[in-house]
C-alpha cells in the first residue's frame, strides 16, 4: 500500500511537471526535456516485465492525451520500458541487485545511475523523434535533437533524483 | 496445444511488447481525425483550462512587444483608411454600401498553448464554438498567416499551425503573382518552402510572399514571408525558401478569419467540377 502511494505520487508529480512546465520549455527548437520518463526509471527492479510494459503504455498515453500527439509517446515509452530490464542487467552492481529497490544514485552511485538513465532515455528519445517524424528524412538533424534532448532530460532526472525522498 | 501455451508463456513479455507497440502505431496512423474523438475533446477542455492559467501569468512579460505590434498595425490600418476616405468618391451619389462587398469577418483571439518543436505543431486559442468558431477558419496574426482551425470545443479551438508538416497553403509572389504551394519542411521554425514555381520565373531575394486567395480560407494578400534566396531545383519547378513573417515563438494575439460566402463558393465549385 505504502509503495503504491509512493509510486502513484511520483507518477502524478512527474506527469504534472511534464505537462505544465517541461512541455513549455524548448531551446531553439532542438531541445525539449521529457522528464516523465523518470517514472519508468524509478520503478522497482523486481517489477514483473508485463506490468512494466502496461505502466509504460499508460504513462505515454496520458502524456499523448494531453499534448495531442496520439500514440507517439506511448510508443516511445513502451520501447523504453521494454529495454529497461536489459539495461539493468547490462550494468548490474552488487547493490543494484537488491530486488525490491528503486534504482537511484543514492543506492547505487551517481556513475551507475547516470549510465542507466542515459541509456533508457536515449532509447526513448530515439523512438520518440523517429516515430514523430515517421521517416528517415533529415536523419542527422533528428539525431542532433535526440542527443541534445537526451542530455537535457538526463540532467533534470538526475537533479530530481537528488531531491526525491529517500527510504 | 501444450507447446503453443509454453511458447506463449515463454515469450509473453515480447508478445505484450509487440501488441502494445502495434496499438500505439495504429493510434498514430489514425491521428489525423483524432480531434473528432470525444475523449480528446474532454482532455482538450482540461488542458485548455490549465494552459489558460499559465498563459495569463506569463503574458505580462510580452506586453511591450505586443504593444509595438499593435501600434504598427494601427498605423497601417489608419493609412488604409485614409486611402479609402480620399478614393471613395468615384461612385455616383452618396450611396455607401458597407455590407455586400464584405467577404470575410474577423475575430480576435489569444494563443493559450503553442509549440514549435514538433513535426506536427498545433496552437490552442481561447475561442470556441460559443464564439462562433468553426472548423476550417483561417488564423492570422498582425504579422502574417498562422494556421487553420482543425478542432473546436465549446470554449477552445485547436489550430493546425503553419509549422505542421501536414499544412499546405496556396501562396503567391506578390510582385508577379506566380503562385505555388507553401509547406513547412519540419526543420527550422523560421523557414518554409514555396514549391511548384516554374523555373523561368525571375525571383530576387526579399520578394514578398502573400496568400493567393485561391482557397476559401484566407483572403488574398495576407503576408506570409519573404524569399531568402535559397532554392532547390526539381524538374520544371523550383522550390524557394521563405523566411516566415510570423515568429511563432512570440505568438500572443491572433485573428480568426471567417469567410462569409465560403459555402456558396464551395458549392458552386463542387457543382461545376462534378
Amino acid at each position: 500500500m505504502n509503495s503504491l502511494l509512493r509510486y502513484g505520487g511520483a507518477f502524478l508529480i512527474l506527469i504534472v511537471l511534464q505537462l505544465l512546465i517541461f512541455n513549455n520549455i524548448e531551446f531553439s527548437g532542438y531541445v525539449n526535456p521529457f522528464v516523465y520518463v523518470m517514472f519508468i526509471l524509478i520503478l522497482p527492479v523486481s517489477i514483473p516485465s508485463w506490468i512494466m510494459l502496461l505502466l509504460s503504455f499508460l504513462t505515454g498515453s496520458v502524456i499523448d492525451l494531453f499534448s495531442g500527439t496520439m500514440g507517439v509517446h506511448a510508443f516511445a515509452t513502451v520501447m523504453a520500458g521494454f529495454m529497461r530490464p536489459w539495461v539493468l542487467s547490462l550494468n548490474v552492481t552488487a547493490e543494484a541487485s537488491e530486488p525490491d529497490m528503486s534504482p537511484s544514485s543514492y543506492r547505487s552511485g551517481l556513475r551507475w545511475f547516470l549510465i542507466y538513465t542515459v541509456l533508457v532515455v536515449l532509447v526513448h528519445h530515439l523512438a520518440l523523434f523517429l516515430v514523430e517524424l515517421f521517416s528517415l528524412r533529415g536523419f542527422g538533424h533528428t539525431l542532433l535533437r535526440v542527443l541534445l534532448s537526451t542530455a537535457a532530460t538526463t540532467f533534470f532526472i538526475v537533479l530530481f533524483d537528488f531531491i526525491r525522498p529517500r527510504r | 496445444m501444450r507447446s503453443l501455451l509454453n511458447f506463449l508463456l515463454r515469450y509473453r513479455t515480447l508478445i505484450l511488447f509487440l501488441i502494445l507497440e502495434a496499438v500505439a502505431l495504429v493510434m498514430i496512423s489514425s491521428s489525423h481525425n483524432y480531434h473528432q474523438t470525444v475523449l480528446y475533446g474532454a482532455a482538450r477542455n482540461i488542458s485548455g483550462f490549465f494552459s489558460r492559467g499559465l498563459e495569463k501569468s506569463t503574458s505580462y512579460f510580452r506586453l511591450r512587444q505586443v504593444n509595438e505590434e499593435l501600434v504598427s498595425e494601427n498605423l497601417m490600418l489608419r493609412r488604409r483608411l485614409e486611402g479609402l476616405a480620399s478614393g471613395a468618391q468615384d461612385t455616383f451619389g452618396e450611396i455607401r454600401d458597407t455590407i455586400s462587398g464584405i467577404n470575410y469577418s474577423f475575430l480576435n483571439a489569444r494563443v493559450i498553448n503553442n509549440s514549435v518543436n514538433k513535426q506536427k505543431n498545433f496552437i490552442t486559442l481561447d475561442r470556441g464554438s460559443k464564439h462562433g468558431v468553426t472548423n476550417g477558419m483561417g488564423v492570422a496574426s498582425s504579422t502574417g498567416v498562422v494556421g487553420v482551425v482543425v478542432g473546436v470545443s465549446r470554449n477552445y479551438s485547436v489550430v493546425m499551425s503553419l509549422l505542421n508538416t501536414d499544412f499546405r497553403l496556396s501562396a503567391s509572389i506578390e510582385r508577379n503573382d506566380y503562385f505555388g504551394s507553401l509547406a513547412w519542411d519540419g526543420i527550422n521554425y523560421r523557414h518554409a518552402r514555396l514549391s511548384e514555381i516554374p523555373h523561368h520565373v525571375a525571383v530576387t531575394e526579399g520578394d514578398t510572399i502573400v496568400t493567393s486567395g485561391y482557397s476559401a480560407i484566407f483572403p488574398a494578400g495576407i503576408m506570409v514571408g519573404a524569399l531568402t534566396g535559397g532554392q532547390k531545383r526539381g524538374g520544371d519547378f523550383v522550390s524557394l525558401e521563405v523566411l516566415l513573417s510570423v515568429d511563432f515563438k512570440k505568438l500572443t494575439n491572433v485573428y480568426l478569419i471567417g469567410n462569409l460566402t465560403r459555402e456558396e463558393r464551395n458549392n458552386l465549385e463542387e457543382e461545376v467540377a462534378r
